[in-house]
């Protein structure tokens, strides 16, 4: 027999305790696609919210050089204000997304006074003898304070900030430094911090620290990959660049020597002409594909947008014989980051299958909703397919395998699609031809009606 | 006798102002659009030097040195590129000179002139 259990669980058994509860909350937020500022937002929120831990503030610090700086604190200002949120959260339905979706929305808000007055701290880690909140980063400890009014060792700024006697400093780790800090009170409820508290933020720190490390290895490694492909773009816009400029020397030098007779200056000047329009071209090509950023997704008619694309399309084959068919869904919506990027990605994928098909074959371009979540705009094609060699290469920068191509198409395709949170699928035999499919998420409320 | 060189470069105006420049420079020039053609040139005709770029359709200048040294390994061979980083790939070596492509062809002439006079 077998059984079967999603793996990410979102309701419990009643004899689940707590903590099992609060565990699945942190480790199934690492698989979020938030930002880590939201994902820290949802372990703190599981630290402070009623089914959690049930310490009453949470505060967070990140590591930023060799300070801890002040990120945001969580929990009610007050014991009315307690009183009212606790109210709430209480209430039956409310679970943890509501929960944080309203921490969310307090961190943004002016009235988040908490936060503001965080915001302003900032401590050493590194030094031997310093004041509490600030770490020992060799240290590896937590720290629980009683009686803060009248321990020396913690800054009295701090004491007065925090406003209760008893907190719980934890290191948050990387693999040997410190990245964060989490203080953790019960400056409303006044409940003692016992051990069984400090064990179970033992290991919410364990994880937070874990996961901010994941984050910053991550963000290293898109670093990287940001300066390689900025070294190959200079690289590539250098002899992209040195030919033409090469040329137009060349000519230009023929032009002044007075040797050269009439109609091969004439001939030189229409040279120079054409290089210098080649290099007008390179530079627009490059801007535009520098210029992609991730705005904000709009919700964008697909019918609509890919109206201009068409016609360019259906002027580029004229006197070819090429069947190009178009299906588009009425009424389709997909989310995007950029629609006239999206076009313009749309157009270089349709360019490619004309250029595949050469003087006779079929371009199809259709739009559909593939399911409840996912639109697809898909271009297939009769044409030569993309050679076994280069498949794995194609979205590469500067890999191209026309005479003159740039090989900026389809690395441009792909960051546009990437950008908008997309995806691409392809299928190509070499011979037959080659389908794109460029999957885009539906709007959110009409996903329901999908059929 | 005029000194034959062969030059192998995909850009057409590019090859149009060599094979005009090298000419009027005293040698007898002829052009190759790629690796492949340069070589079946080379298999017919003899020539006193080679002037290839790096980045071109179908094989590249590095490989086609290769097959040079297998077929001739006494031409001369001048690498003209618009990239200086290939002068790290230790096959480029193998080559007598690596001129980095410039609007003045100075460079290049006194490098041929070098070579063969």
């Amino acid at each position: 027999m077998i059984e079967r259990y999603n793996l990410f669980l979102h309701e419990f058994s009643l004899e689940a305790s707590k903590e099992l509860q609060l565990f699945s909350i942190i480790a199934q937020s690492f698989f979020q696609p938030f930002s880590l500022m939201d994902n820290l937002l949802v372990i703190m929120t599981a630290l402070t919210a009623g089914p959690g831990l049930g310490f009453n503030r949470a505060m967070l610090f990140l590591t930023a050089g060799d300070s801890l700086k002040g990120e945001f604190w969580l929990g009610p200002a007050s014991v009315a204000e307690a009183e009212s949120i606790w109210r709430v959260l209480s209430t039956p339905g409310i679970g943890y997304p509501e929960i944080i979706e309203h921490n969310r929305s307090l961190l943004t808000s002016e009235a988040d006074t908490l936060t503001k007055r965080v915001k302003k701290l900032s401590y050493p880690i590194y030094e031997e003898e310093s004041l509490i909140p600030a770490l020992n980063a060799s240290a590896r400890q937590m720290i629980l304070v009683r009686d803060a009014r009248n321990e020396p060792g913690v800054d009295r700024n701090f004491v007065e900030l925090i406003g209760a006697d008893e907190f719980l400093c934890i290191p948050l780790m990387g693999q040997k430094e410190v990245l964060g800090e989490i203080i953790l009170d019960n400056a409303i409820t006044k409940l003692p911090i016992v051990a069984r508290d400090i064990e179970l933020a033992s290991i919410c720190g364990l994880m937070a620290g874990n996961y901010i490390y994941t984050a910053k290895l991550q963000k290293r490694i898109v670093d990287m990959k940001k300066v390689a492909a900025m070294g190959e773009m200079a690289m590539f816009v250098t002899h992209q660049l040195r030919n033409p400029l090469v040329t137009i020397g060349g000519f230009a030098d023929q032009l002044l020597d007075p040797k050269t007779g009439e109609k091969k200056k004439r001939r030189n000047i229409q040279i120079i002409r054409s290089e210098i329009r080649r290099l007008e071209k390179i530079l627009l090509r490059l801007s535009q594909f520098l210029r992609i950023e991730v705005h904000e997704k709009v919700a964008v008619d697909v019918r609509e947008m890919l109206k201009l694309v068409q016609e360019s399309i259906l002027a580029r084959i004229a006197g070819r014989r090429i069947t190009l068919d178009i299906e588009i869904e009425a009424g389709l919506r997909v989310l995007l980051c950029d629609p006239t990027h999206v076009g313009e990605a749309v157009r270089n994928v349709l360019d490619n299958a004309i250029d595949a098909v050469g003087d006779e074959g079929r371009v199809d371009l259709r739009a559909y909703r593939e399911n409840a979540e996912w639109a697809v705009i898909a271009v297939a094609d009769t044409g030569k397919g993309i050679p076994e060699s280069i498949k794995d290469k194609i979205f590469d920068s500067f890999v191209s395998t026309k005479e003159k191509g740039m090989g900026l198409g389809l690395a441009y395709v792909k960051k546009v699609v990437d950008a908008c949170g997309g995806r691409i699928e392809i299928k190509s035999a070499e011979g037959r031809g080659t389908t794109f499919k460029l999957y885009f998420r539906t709007l959110p409320r009409e996903r329901g009606t999908a059929s | 006798m005029k000194k034959k060189i062969l030059i192998v470069e995909d850009e057409k105006n590019l090859c149009l102002l060599y094979r005009e420049e090298l000419t009027k420079a005293g040698y007898k020039v002829t052009a190759a659009a790629d690796a492949d053609t340069a070589l079946d040139k080379l298999k017919k005709q003899a020539f006193d030097l080679i002037v290839t770029d790096i980045r071109m359709p179908g094989k590249n200048g590095i490989e086609l040195i290769t097959q040079i040294m297998a077929l001739r390994k006494d031409i001369p061979i001048i690498i003209n590129t618009a990239y200086q980083s290939y002068k790290h790939d230790f096959m480029t070596w193998a080559a007598d000179a690596y001129v980095v492509k410039s609007a003045s062809l100075d460079e290049l002439k006194a490098k041929i002139k070098e070579l063969i006079g």
